[in-house]
């Protein structure tokens, strides 16, 4: 009730804004919504492809998830190894996968980045890895503790067991990753999980560590996404799409005005560059839930960017890229050509700096947009017209424009890429 | 007048404004102007004043010391003057102040009760600290407040090993602005042919008293003694005394001694680094500095003794580059040149003009034009079309020949000597051109050293004179900030201390502003000139940096490597002793020989300090071998060796032979 007395005093000034003439009334475009939701529902019906599957000309590692039992196992053969070729006098070296980008390879059939095998030695008796050996051996520790224990730290806690030793998180962080995988599981499987960054509302019901929790009424914030993705369970929603937000602005705005209750969806923004456990989050809803993803990220390479991370996977963390990548995410706004489709004054647009052109041109080399033929088109004009803009620059027609005409407007002309 | 005038008288006044006094055309003498302006030529204030002149009496000695190819022997000492001594030199009675309000540094009644609150309460913290036995530093005695009147004055005398100077023409040589022997177009020290004259100047302005000059030539068996200042109005010299007087010594070159109004304590540290870096840059001079005044302990003696006898040759006067010349220029080579016809002229009086290439240039200048025409007879016209052609034609570029840069060997050995650096390069470039003017730009890059900042210390040099003033804008400044990527040479800009030296040699040096104290950064010839040579120098340091680093880590390897032992076999062992702690039933997934393993740990046989031997003795054993394999690939190599320069002692060795079957001591007596 409460949100329906705001919009009826704001429904005057709405006549100023641009474009809200052309709105059809929400019934109409809630009728588009279904159809894309029931198209999604039944297409990812099929089953998703696994390296297997493919039989490719190279093998290729991945990681799986693991028990804390077998990573106990793993860890203790690895010491016992260690340990007797320390005992024989010959040090000891751990077979590290590399994770270079040399290493990395994107696979159009599956449509993510995924590791190849290549692997470098890290012999303790060396100066330039005597190290991160070192480190490597402390992580190892610990994580073995961990398992005795049936814990969960985070990234930070593990690094303040040995200041001294790790100096930075940065690098006991890289560590980890290197120990995740040269054990063979996914970095969830070690106990290890980063600080809570993403958040979701809408509507959408799951149970955390056996609390049912409604995100239709978290509030204004909405629901912390939970760093472990084992505790959540039992989805549960009648949303007809999945909203990605880049940034916390754009996702207060959203929650603020109830966006989900017009149309029924579920938002989630992890601020930024997403986090494991929101891209854990965002698959586990899209492959539960069988709802179309649509992304809402600033018209600039970097928005690109964030969206290809939720979609192919991010190169650091490619190994276990089949754990945390969203398929078919669909590119929505801000996108270069809704600049002059929305008439955004040019105030509000930003010239992209050097850097910004050569990350739209590099992106441009990068297989995941080639193949979608729609993005190259977005991105070359990005390019050529060296602009930006924020999602923020929808602001400049009220604060409430984002709501209220751009995004019915997109959904209800099926705008999206 | 108006005053009193009535309405009408006024209204007049503001049709036909009040005549000033009739203009008349005043002439200005060049001494005047530069009186006026004296901040041109670096006479800004009584501080720079006294820097100018130490700096303009030192070059002129140099100058004069090689253009005789004699090694430069300068010596400089400046003699602070008390008040009262330098009214008895003019012959003025000090009086006693009378009425004390009258003056400017007078305290009033409240000042003094504000000053005495102040120092008892800095008594009272200082007394406070001391009892709680806190060591503070010694609150500086309240510096008495220099009034306006309280000028100091300096007694600036500069002695030289030169050429010296004809007994006739001292007297216009240093009372006559802008005569000089230096406007022939080359390379030069001097600035504007001012050097000494305004300092005269300046002494007449701010003491009043006479310049004394005492000289002699080679073979001349007298000295030139002469007292004189200036006529600032006629530009004439005003002779006190000129005599000869007796030379007993042989002596040749020239003293200089002038009375100026002066700042020491302000520029102390200028003239200091001013006179280092003279002795970076002319290495083959020997400097003696002296400061005396009446309290020995703020006295200076600083002596830059010769390294090396080798001197960079005298810079030959050069004729000019067609692209350099302007409309004026030519018209005075025009007026000067001894050359009747017009191809003799062009060959002649112009730089990489040779006879057909002069021919094809007077074909291009048109019909009117011949090579047997009078170059006297040439009109206006014609001459505006010769320069026309001058810009637009293409020339090949002046050779450095002309030039004389100090050379990488003298650059080198003066930074050496003055910084002690750890390692040094330098470079020298290729002679380039800017406006038809060639120029050398040499560099050398050192880093560490005593007495060195952490940091980038620029020095910058301009026809081997130090530039010390409007660093921040100068090019060599912004190109060892911006333009050079120090830390891809292995250099930390922050941390080290970098010596960055260049040298830009030029018969004209584009200078900026009218201190003529730095060079623009918008010169792209210079520019890049000045990034390539610091870039070579930094290559050289590079590899030397890398072999250093190496032999560092050689040394260091073990000891690094072993930091980590505990770490690594603290960490292993740790997950052994939990194994056999928490699960001995699960032993049997396990091999024999783990079994065994985890059978020792638990009896205490393999404990951490086990596993801590057996690690250090691999690193011990890789140590060795990778300090084998690196011996054998450098080998024994040494920094290549360099000759140095011992100074030879005046009076002959005697020795004594000690004599053996088969050797010879020979001992100094």
């Amino acid at each position: 009730m409460a949100d329906n007395k705001k919009r009826r005093r704001t429904e005057p000034t709405d006549e100023t804004l641009p474009f809200k003439n052309k709105l059809k009334p929400d019934s109409a475009i809630l009728e588009i919504l279904t159809q894309l939701k029931n198209a999604c529902s039944s297409s990812s019906g099929t089953k998703t492809l696994t390296l297997e599957d493919l039989s490719l000309p190279f093998t290729c590692r991945e990681v799986a998830d693991l028990s804390l039992s077998s990573v106990q196992t793993n860890i203790e053969s690895l010491i016992l190894k260690i340990a007797h070729s320390i005992l024989s006098g010959n040090g000891f070296a751990f077979d590290v996968p590399s994770r270079s980008s040399a290493n990395q390879l994107y696979v159009p059939e599956l449509d993510r980045i995924v590791l190849k095998e290549k692997s470098s030695l890290r012999p303790f008796a060396n100066i330039s890895t005597v190290r991160k050996s070192a480190i490597t051996a402390r992580i190892v520790q610990l994580i073995h503790q961990l398992c005795l224990k049936g814990i969960h730290v985070t990234k930070r806690d593990l690094f303040y067991t040995d200041v001294k030793l790790f100096q930075d998180q940065i690098q006991s962080d890289a560590v980890l990753d290197d120990v995740s995988c040269m054990l063979g599981c996914t970095r969830s499987s070690l106990n290890v999980v980063a600080a809570e960054k993403g958040v979701v509302v809408g509507r959408l019901i799951f149970s955390d560590n056996g609390d049912m929790i409604d995100c239709t009424k978290m509030g204004m914030g909405g629901k912390a996404i939970p760093p472990n993705i084992d505790r959540v369970g039992d989805m549960s929603s009648d949303a007809l799409f999945i909203l990605l937000v880049e940034k916390d602005a754009a996702y207060m705005r959203l929650a603020e005005d109830r966006f989900y209750n017009r149309f029924p969806c579920i938002i989630v923004t992890a601020k930024g560059q997403p986090d494991v456990s929101t891209r854990l989050f965002l698959r586990k809803m899209k492959t539960e839930l069988k709802l179309p993803v649509l992304a809402l990220v600033d018209s600039d390479p970097y928005g690109l960017k964030i969206l290809s991370v939720y979609g192919c996977g991010s190169k650091n963390m490619s190994y276990d890229s089949a754990h945390l990548t969203t398929p078919d995410i669909k590119w929505l706004g801000v996108r270069p050509s809704d600049l002059d489709k929305y008439k955004i004054p040019e105030q509000c647009r930003l010239p992209m700096t050097e850097q910004d052109i050569k990350t739209g041109k590099d992106l441009l080399e990068e297989d995941f947009v080639k193949k979608n033929p729609g993005w190259v088109e977005e991105l070359t004009l990005m390019v050529k017209t060296k602009q930006k803009a924020e999602i923020q620059a929808l602001s400049t027609f009220g604060f409430q424009y984002l709501s209220e005409v751009y995004l019915p407007l997109k959904l209800q002309q099926q705008d999206w890429l | 007048m108006d005053s009193e005038s009535p309405i009408e008288s006024k209204k007049s006044k503001s049709k036909t404004p009040r005549k000033p006094k009739e203009t008349v055309l005043k002439q200005k003498s060049p001494a005047e102007f530069f009186a006026e302006n004296k901040n041109i030529a670096g006479f800004d204030n009584p501080g720079k004043s006294l820097y100018t002149t130490v700096r303009e009496l030192v070059e002129n000695a140099l100058d004069s010391a090689e253009s005789i190819s004699e090694l430069p022997v300068v010596e400089i000492t400046i003699e602070e003057i008390i008040k009262s001594k330098f009214n008895s030199m003019i012959g003025l009675v000090d009086r006693e102040r009378v009425d004390a309000a009258l003056y400017d540094d007078f305290e009033t009644v409240k000042a003094r009760e504000k000053r005495l609150a102040k120092e008892a309460r800095a008594q009272e913290l200082q007394a406070k600290n001391a009892l709680l036995g806190k060591k503070v530093k010694d609150t500086p005695a309240s510096k008495g407040i220099k009034g306006r009147g309280e000028a100091s004055f300096y007694r600036v005398t500069c002695k030289d090993n030169g050429k010296g100077m004809p007994h006739d023409d001292i007297p216009n040589m240093f009372g006559r602005v802008l005569s000089g022997t230096k406007y022939g177009l080359k390379q030069t020290r001097g600035k504007f042919g001012l050097g000494a004259k305004m300092a005269l100047i300046w002494s007449k302005m701010s003491t009043g008293l006479p310049i004394e000059i005492s000289s002699s030539m080679k073979k001349q068996n007298y000295i030139t003694f002469c007292r004189l200042d200036i006529d600032i109005h006629k530009n004439i010299p005003h002779v006190h005394l000129h005599e000869k007087r007796e030379n007993k010594q042989n002596w040749h070159g020239a003293e200089i001694q002038v009375v100026i109004e002066g700042n020491w304590t302000t520029y102390r540290s200028k003239i200091l680094h001013y006179m280092r870096q003279m002795a970076v840059i002319t290495p083959y001079a020997q400097f003696q500095f002296k400061f005396l005044s009446d309290a020995p302990d703020k006295n200076v003696t600083v002596r830059f003794a010769r390294r090396t006898d080798v001197m960079p040759p005298i810079p030959l006067e050069t004729k000019h580059h067609p692209s350099s010349v302007d409309l004026l220029l030519i018209k005075r080579l025009i007026t000067e040149t001894s050359k009747q016809n017009l191809l003799q002229f062009l060959q002649h009086e112009f730089v990489n003009i040779s006879k057909p290439h002069a021919e094809r240039l007077i074909g291009e200048m048109g019909p009117d034009f011949s090579s047997k025409m009078a170059v006297k007879s040439l009109t206006s016209q014609q001459i505006v079309r010769i320069h026309q052609l001058f810009r637009q034609a293409k020339f090949d570029d002046p050779s450095g020949h002309c030039l004389s840069p100090a050379g990488e060997y003298n650059l080198r050995l003066g930074i050496i000597k003055e910084l002690h650096p750890d390692m040094v390069a330098t470079y020298s470039g290729s002679a380039q051109v800017f406006e038809g003017h060639p120029f050398i730009v040499e560099a050398g890059v050192s880093v560490g050293g005593k007495d060195v900042k952490q940091g980038l210390n620029i020095f910058r040099f301009a026809n081997r004179i130090p530039l010390l003033f409007e660093q921040g804008a100068d090019v060599v400044t912004r190109t060892a900030l911006k333009r050079i990527n120090w830390s891809s040479y292995k250099i930390n800009q922050v941390q080290d201390k970098i010596g960055v030296f260049v040298s830009i040699v030029s018969t004209k040096i584009p200078f900026k502003g009218t201190g003529k104290e730095y060079i623009g950064n918008d010169i792209n010839e210079i520019a890049s000139a000045v990034k390539s040579a610091i870039q070579q120098c930094c290559v050289q340091l590079k590899s030397k940096i890398v072999k250093r680093m190496q032999a560092r880590e050689q040394q260091e390897r073990k000891r690094n490597l072993s930091r980590y032992i505990p770490d690594a076999s603290g960490a292993v062992y740790n997950v052994l002793k939990q194994m056999t702690q928490l699960h001995p039933p699960k032993k049997n997934r396990y091999g024999d020989d783990d079994v065994e393993l985890l059978r020792k740990v638990s009896e205490n046989l393999i404990t951490k300090e086990t596993l801590c031997e057996k690690l250090a003795k691999h690193v011990e054993q890789v140590d060795y071998e990778m300090a084998l394999e690196y011996a054998t690939q450098s080998g024994v190599s040494e920094e290549p060796r360099e000759t140095i320069f011992i100074q030879s002692l005046e009076a002959e060795n005697k020795m004594i032979d000690l004599h053996a079957p088969f050797f010879v001591f020979r001992v100094f007596q």
